[in-house]
């Protein structure tokens, strides 16, 4: 019972990244209705701009600000090529496209970096918390704290704020938000820039934990955000964070009771129960799941 | 006050305008007529900068339209009640009400505050359900709702398409009458319609559309009721039925 409740503790704490990644994708794709492939890489090129402060000596404060400003910069840059030019054509040429510009940035990376893994420094330096039976790694608690911030902080932005009304009303009907004079490239500039801050504090966390960075990075977090937003429901934001937390409950309990191996299959497993019993997601947007019930009677 | 000339409007090679002209007179209801496919919500799109002109000109008040993205448009005091309403459906009445003064959202609070409560009692409707989400109202609520989110911006004119599709005959009536009061306030119109017997009784001036172009422009009275019903339902000019 102790494993299994520290089982849960471990994996809200592995979770929060992967809610943070969703939490990218989900606003990037809610909003603009466009799936940003790039997004997890984006996030890699931006550590590997941290790590290359890193490298050099540059002290903590430094590599936090150039990891969130290489992943705003090569998110604006993706978001610039494939979704601006193409706003309003097809949705499909602006996702491969995407998907051009992911192996376009890894390779990039891999030019100036070409060894399989580099450092990156610690974020804390804490000690484990006890409570009780069940521990606390202070890396997690740090990056579960931040997390929770960072969703108040959203969540203020986009119900309390203009730019907040805006996302919503792009996000519902974006031929009505023109007509209310709302500038829909600024808005979705807007929401690249947003997404790209909440995943370069993703990937701080993350590559802080396992202090190393490697290429294949941005693979993976494209893979996780991907499934955190999908299990949550596309599009919404409360659903992201709770498809990541389950994403990261699974993944561990998977781990201890079935090995390692098992890690990846916990994803796959929780994708195919959902798609099969609950595609719309945990709390998918209303407007998804209409589409969804239209396209079942087709 | 607006001003169409020679307006071509193309998806692809198929053009949907093929040169249109008409003109809205400053504090009337001018009323745009046809049938479906004539290519009225293209022209709307179009003045409203969501579609771009291949060719003519659109002037609000002398000043050139074509080419200028719509946030300029609006801001120059041009406002739509879109086709089918397009209501934000997840957002509350009042933060889609407050959508509509968008571009003046930080500069001007008060003057914001102000025209709610204008909207609010100008449709008393729209109070009860103010926190409710747009997408639990009526189809006639939400016709309402779409007037008044427009009228938050400010408009000098009022674009107006088919508001009366899908609804209600009582409701249509409401809607026609709240037409002709903004109206007596002082807020010209241009609305496009089928519904051509309602219509007729509101228009100043009114314009027939079919397959792209103007075929008729005159005062109520001017056709026979039964051509104009006929043709802008159907089409076909000369079509009239003896």
């Amino acid at each position: 019972m102790v494993d299994f409740l520290q089982n849960i503790v471990d994996g809200v704490m592995v979770g929060s990244g992967y809610a943070l990644l969703g939490l990218g994708f989900t606003l990037i794709f809610g909003v603009m209705r466009r799936l940003n492939l790039s997004y997890g890489p984006s996030v890699m090129v931006g550590i590997f701009v941290g790590t290359w402060f890193h490298l050099r000596g540059a002290g903590l404060l430094a590599v936090i600000a150039a990891t969130l400003a290489g992943t705003v910069l090569a998110n604006v840059y993706v978001d610039r090529l494939c979704f601006w030019a193409v706003r309003q054509r097809s949705a499909i040429t602006a996702v491969v496209s995407s998907f051009v510009i992911w192996m376009q940035l890894e390779e990039a990376v891999i030019l100036v970096f070409p060894d399989r893994t580099y450092p990156f420094p610690r974020l804390t330096a804490l000690e484990p918390i006890e409570l009780g039976p069940i521990f606390f790694r202070a890396e997690y608690v740090t990056m579960f704290a931040c997390v929770a911030l960072l969703l108040a902080g959203v969540w203020l932005l986009v119900y309390r704020t203009r730019f907040g009304l805006a996302l919503r009303a792009v996000a519902q009907d974006p031929v009505a938000a023109r007509y209310m004079g709302i500038p829909l490239d600024w808005i979705g500039l807007g929401v690249a820039v947003m997404a790209a801050l909440i995943g370069g504090l993703a990937g701080l966390l993350i590559a802080g934990t396992d202090q190393l960075v490697i290429p294949k990075f941005g693979l993976w977090a494209t893979y996780k955000g991907l499934i955190a937003m999908m299990l949550g429901g596309m599009g919404s934001i409360p659903g992201a964070v709770c498809g990541g937390l389950l994403l990261g409950v699974a993944e561990i309990q998977f781990v201890w009771y079935l090995g390692a191996q098992f890690r990846d299959l916990a994803a796959y497993f929780l994708l195919f129960t959902f798609l099969v019993l609950r595609p719309g997601g945990l709390l998918g947007q209303a407007i998804v799941r209409r589409e969804l019930a239209a396209f079942r009677r087709i | 006050m607006l001003v169409i000339e020679n307006i071509v409007t193309a998806y692809g090679k198929i053009e949907a305008l093929r040169g249109v002209s008409m003109e809205a007179q400053e504090g009337r209801i001018t009323c745009l007529l046809g049938p479906n496919g004539a290519g009225k919500t293209t022209l709307m799109y179009t003045v409203a900068g969501i579609l771009h002109a291949r060719r003519g000109s659109v002037r609000l008040q002398g000043q050139e339209l074509v080419g200028k993205p719509s946030s300029e448009i609006v801001r120059r005091g041009l406002a739509l009640v879109p086709e089918n309403r397009l209501t934000f459906p997840e957002v509350s009445v009042r933060e889609n009400l407050i959508a509509g003064a968008y571009l003046r959202l930080t500069r001007d609070k008060a003057g914001v505050a102000e025209d709610l409560e204008r909207q609010l009692v100008r449709f008393p409707r729209l109070r009860e359900r103010i926190n409710q989400d747009a997408g639990t109202l009526s189809g006639g609520e939400q016709q309402m709702l779409a007037v008044a989110r427009a009228l938050m911006a400010r408009p000098r004119i009022l674009l107006m398409d088919e508001p009366s599709l899908g609804l209600a005959p009582l409701v249509v009536e409401e809607i026609f009458r709240t037409i002709h009061e903004l109206n007596a306030e002082g807020v010209t119109v241009l609305l496009v319609e089928q519904n051509a017997h309602m219509a007729l009784q509101i228009a100043h001036h009114f314009y027939l559309l079919e397959q792209g172009r103007i075929t008729f422009s005159g005062v109520p009275g001017a056709l026979q009721e039964d051509e104009v019903i006929h043709r802008a339902y159907l089409g076909g000019s000369g079509a009239s039925s003896h």
